[in-house]
């Protein structure tokens, strides 16, 4: 054992830049893994994992306080089928009153008093700020990709205190949407209880009432004033999850192929370069079994501390990683809630080792049952050649004679060339895909959002006290139209209203003024007529209704009958769009809360919205910025790419490496005979150039499947159909740019070992060899 | 550009040659002169610096110190692309061990060199036809290294160095892996190129093969040139 583990010391010794390859590749490939195969498993059930980390309540019921005692509400709670329980709270619902800043709280707030953002059930993310410490104080429920900047601001509640925001926190059960400490709370007169309660069998509808009525079975009957599941929350976030799903999950996939069969690449590559070695070991005495030893040992040294590496720089990495994944207002849900789970950790600890030694083991036992003297001169004796018949055509070919030779070299080691070919394949596939969507994603979010540059709201906060518009509505949109730089100004009304026939209220949506948004319809045409509206598709099928389909809307004691004249791509399954005498037909006195401006071409968006602050001080301005959910996934993806794109010329860097090793002899003699380093270097970059070329042949139309496999997969989760034109992206520069991608990742993969091979002393090679 | 060269010019000169692997000095001050049409063989034991010596000459490793002027050329001064195209326009080198690429036919392994200055590859081939019926092995043009014997292996080797009309030839041991028929075939072919004015550089351990190849013997021992013969050619 001894001799083995000497003999192999040795030759990781000897072999220092094949080990640090060895060593870099499983590091990065399993770094790789770890986040792909993470984001596989968050993909998988996101909110679930993001539910579990925080307690989320499986129920939130809340009760008459003047009918239970809190005493009694914590005893009624001891249930076999609890799991756990937070609470009674004291809550309240507070309507602000106009005039006092609404922190986009809306007009009625729940306010809750909790001592803390902790507990066994409902952990809130508190993100900026503190927890409110004593009296006077108030956190905000809010998304962390929201900014903080209403920190230390004030605002008067209706009952009399004024209350000052410490923080803001977010919580994925929106339990409540302020809260206050529970002193704090006497002042806000509560009336109800809030208690939070986690079941050990919450599966079902069914399971969640009977629990429920477990605990409130011994109270009196009407104590409980409300209450809703977790289950409507899981459905809403789930179709961002199901948005994200399969592109991660294609992602997911793409790595871990890319990352095994690199590795498989290296290490076999590494037994087959050290055949000659392995003869002079068996000359020297070593038995076949001590040989393996040997390169299993000298191969699983630096593989192991590779894989370890890697899996902690992977979960170092899906920190921010995912941080990043899972933010925007879509999905920030998921935020800082999701890691990488202990099972892949396993995967990576032990999966990876043990394909590099699968991968070892092939060419091992071929080496080990390889006769001494075959093996020894398996570096120097002249080879029956491989590929004759491409090298003879080749040498005819009218092309330089180096970049003729290059072209031929793949195909001496076809085992090795195909497994590089496989791992530059899957980089195209990953790079042509990734383009692909973030052409689609791009197109998604300009979609409407470049109708507008500026949207300016009625109404402005200065020191807690709202500030009303000094113009009137008619006045306002010629104001807005006439500031310079304005193009065009659409009034914006949002009220809710009653789709007949339903329960459901539906948000109508009036526009006035400016042009039609036809980018954002997918079927259909804008309304033209007074009676004609526009809704999403998810709006369509929730309701059942075709464009053409007549609908009645509601509001107060009036009716209207509207039809649906186009399909747009909101995913707001109860937005409804209107033009302004359709709306106003049901709504007379229906005002606009926005105008969306359109700048002309050059103008500079700060400068007009410094106008419209001047122009009237209670209007408030807010510019479009890119779109924050498109921006993640073109963000992760490019992210993604860019990652699996170097584990691919890591792959093509090794395998120039052995080639080059392996060929040394053939290098000096070159060199000897007039071949400039130029030459030298053109010849090998040329060498993986060929599998790059043929890897993007390969690659692109593989890309080109997996976005028509993923994408309308992806819009399927938000329920929406993309128009053609977004997904028309394989265009000639698109299809240029992928297919660069793999001679670029072969080129860069080969340019170092292409370099080294130039600069190889033409007398200290042949001496060696 | 190719300088032309006529019989008794100085094709190499020497000048206090010194080479130092880390602690061991392969060369120790070695100065020498090779004239135009000359047979030179180096002899000496194993590590005495004969092969050094000729990668000096060849231009494959620079001298630590010292010249080594080929041609009016100092080719230790030279840049990699200048040596790349110095080996290329004026020597011809045949190794002991024949260094052909064994995925390349006889017949593109001497076409080779040629193209690597940018021939046409039918000029080239041409041109290597040309020196496999001079050398007698046109037979065997479209074989792979792999079927061929030693003394054919060498024959293309020598072809192979002779593509680019070299001034100056440099042999290492080429007959040291030949069996005594193959190395007489092999010494005979370097006689006959000798005889019509190709300068020749010989480094071996082979007695009978300095006699009958060459004109000077230069003998080295520790990296020093301890003696210098004229031989009288052999019948």
């Amino acid at each position: 054992m001894r001799a083995v583990w000497r003999a192999a010391r040795a030759a990781v010794r000897r072999r220092r830049l094949q080990t640090l390859v060895i060593w870099l590749v499983t590091l990065v490939s399993t770094g790789s893994s770890v986040v792909a195969l993470g984001l596989v498993d968050a993909a998988s059930a996101p909110f679930d994992k993001a539910f579990g980390t925080l307690h989320g309540p499986h129920v939130v019921a809340a009760f008459d306080g003047g009918k239970v005692s809190d005493a009694r509400l914590a005893r009624a709670a001891r249930q076999p089928g609890v799991e756990a329980v937070a609470g009674p709270f004291p809550q309240a619902t507070v309507d602000i009153p106009r005039g006092t800043a609404d922190y986009a709280l809306g007009g009625t707030i729940t306010v809750v008093g909790r001592s803390g953002p902790g507990g066994p059930v409902d952990r809130v993310d508190l993100w900026a700020g503190r927890w409110p410490a004593r009296p006077g104080e108030v956190i905000l429920n809010r998304q962390s990709d929201w900014t903080a900047d209403d920190l230390g601001k004030k605002f008067r509640m209706p009952s009399g205190p004024v209350l000052t925001i410490v923080g803001f926190a977010f919580d994925l059960s929106h339990t409540a949407d302020a809260w206050v400490t529970p002193e704090q709370m006497r002042s806000l007169h509560p009336t109800g209880r809030q208690l939070l309660l986690r079941f050990r069998d919450a599966s079902s509808a069914d399971a969640l009432r009977a629990g429920l009525s477990e605990v409130t079975g011994g109270l009196p009957r009407d104590a409980l004033t409300g209450s809703r599941t977790y289950l409507a929350l899981k459905h809403r976030i789930g179709s961002n999850a199901r948005a994200y799903a399969p592109y991660l999950m294609a992602f997911g996939v793409l790595g871990i192929l890319v990352a095994v069969l690199i590795v498989a690449n290296v290490v076999g590559g590494a037994v087959v370069s050290g055949f000659r070695h392995i003869g002079i070991l068996k000359a020297l005495g070593f038995t076949p079994g001590q040989v393996l030893g040997v390169y299993l040992m000298m191969i699983s040294v630096p593989a192991v501390l590779g894989c370890a590496l890697g899996t902690l720089a992977g979960n170092a990495l899906a920190g921010p990683f995912f941080g990043f994944v899972f933010s925007g207002p879509a999905s920030g849900v998921l935020h800082g809630s999701l890691g990488i789970a202990p099972w892949v950790n396993l995967l990576a600890l032990f999966g990876m080792p043990l394909v590099c030694l699968l991968a070892a083991l092939g060419p091992s036992v071929r080496a080990q049952r390889l006769p001494a003297a075959r093996a020894i001169s398996a570096g120097s004796a002249p080879r029956a050649g491989r590929a004759l018949g491409i090298q003879r055509r080749l040498a005819s070919v009218r092309l330089p004679r180096s970049v003729s030779l290059g072209a031929g070299l793949p195909f001496t080691r076809p085992a090795r060339s195909a497994l590089t070919l496989a791992a530059v394949v899957l980089g195209v596939t990953t790079v042509t895909f990734a383009t692909g969507l973030a052409t689609t994603l791009n197109s998604y979010g300009d979609g409407g959002h470049h109708t507008y540059d500026v949207t300016v709201y009625v109404g402005a906060y200065r020191h807690g006290e709202e500030v009303r518009p000094v113009h009137g509505d008619r006045a306002l949109q010629s104001l807005l139209g006439g500031l310079p730089g304005a193009a065009r100004v659409t009034a914006r009304s949002d009220e809710e209203a009653l789709l007949v026939g339903t329960t459901q209220p539906v948000m109508f949506e009036g526009r006035r003024g400016g042009r039609s948004l036809d980018t954002v319809l997918t079927r259909g045409r804008w309304m033209r007529r007074s009676g004609e509206v526009v809704a999403g598709a998810p709006f369509l099928r929730r309701n059942g209704v075709r464009l053409g389909d007549r609908l009645r809307l509601r509001k107060d004691d009036r009716e209207e009958e509207v039809t649906v004249v186009g399909e747009t791509l909101d995913t707001d399954d109860r937005l409804v769009v209107g033009g302004w005498a359709t709306v106003t037909a049901l709504m007379p006195r229906v005002k606009p809360i926005a105008y969306h401006v359109r700048l002309r071409e050059g103008t500079d968006q700060e400068a007009y919205a410094r106008a419209v602050r001047a122009a009237d001080p209670g209007l408030s301005v807010q510019l479009s910025g890119s779109n924050s959910v498109t921006g993640t996934i073109i963000g992760s993806a490019t992210g993604l790419t860019l990652m699996l794109a170097l584990v691919a010329s890591l792959g093509v860097f090794n395998t120039a490496v052995l080639n080059t090793h392996d060929r040394r002899r053939d290098l000096g003699m070159l060199k000897s005979i007039g071949m400039t380093p130029r030459q030298v270097t053109v010849m090998t970059v040329t060498s993986m150039a060929v599998l790059g070329a043929l890897g993007s042949a390969l690659g692109v139309p593989l890309g080109i499947a997996a976005y028509e496999m993923v994408i309308p997969r992806m819009a399927a989760g938000v329920d929406i159909t993309l128009p053609s034109y977004m997904t028309d992206v394989w265009h000639a520069p698109v299809l240029s740019l992928s297919a660069l991608a793999g001679v670029l990742i072969s080129v860069v993969g080969a340019l170092v070992p292409a370099r080294r091979a130039a600069r190889l002393t033409v007398a200290e090679v042949l001496r060696n060899e | 550009m190719v300088t032309e060269v006529r019989t008794g010019d100085t094709v190499v000169r020497l000048d206090g040659v010194r080479k130092e692997y880390g602690e061991t000095v392969a060369l120790d001050g070695v100065s020498l002169e090779i004239r135009a049409g000359e047979a030179v063989a180096v002899m000496g034991p194993s590590g005495c610096g004969k092969s050094t010596l000729l990668n000096m000459i060849a231009g494959l490793d620079r001298p630590s110190a010292g010249r080594v002027v080929v041609h009016g050329e100092s080719v230790g001064e030279l840049s990699e692309k200048g040596l790349a195209l110095y080996r290329r326009r004026r020597i011809g080198m045949v190794f002991q061990f024949f260094n052909l690429i064994d995925d390349l036919s006889a017949l593109d392994n001497v076409a080779l060199a040629a193209q690597l200055t940018g021939t046409p590859a039918r000029q080239a081939r041409r041109r290597a036809l040309e020196l496999f019926e001079e050398l007698g092995i046109a037979n065997r043009r479209n074989a792979y290294p792999a079927v061929l014997s030693g003394g054919e292996r060498q024959r293309v080797a020598v072809a192979r160095a002779l593509m680019n009309r070299p001034a100056l030839m440099l042999a290492d041991e080429p007959t040291g892996a030949l069996d005594s028929r193959a190395g007489e075939q092999v010494m005979d072919l370097l006689i006959d190129l000798n005889q019509i004015g190709q300068t020749l550089v010989v480094v071996t351990h082979d007695e009978h093969l300095a006699q009958r190849c060459a004109s000077r013997l230069v003998e080295l021992a520790d990296g020093r040139v301890t003696g210098e013969h004229t031989l009288e050619p052999s019948a």
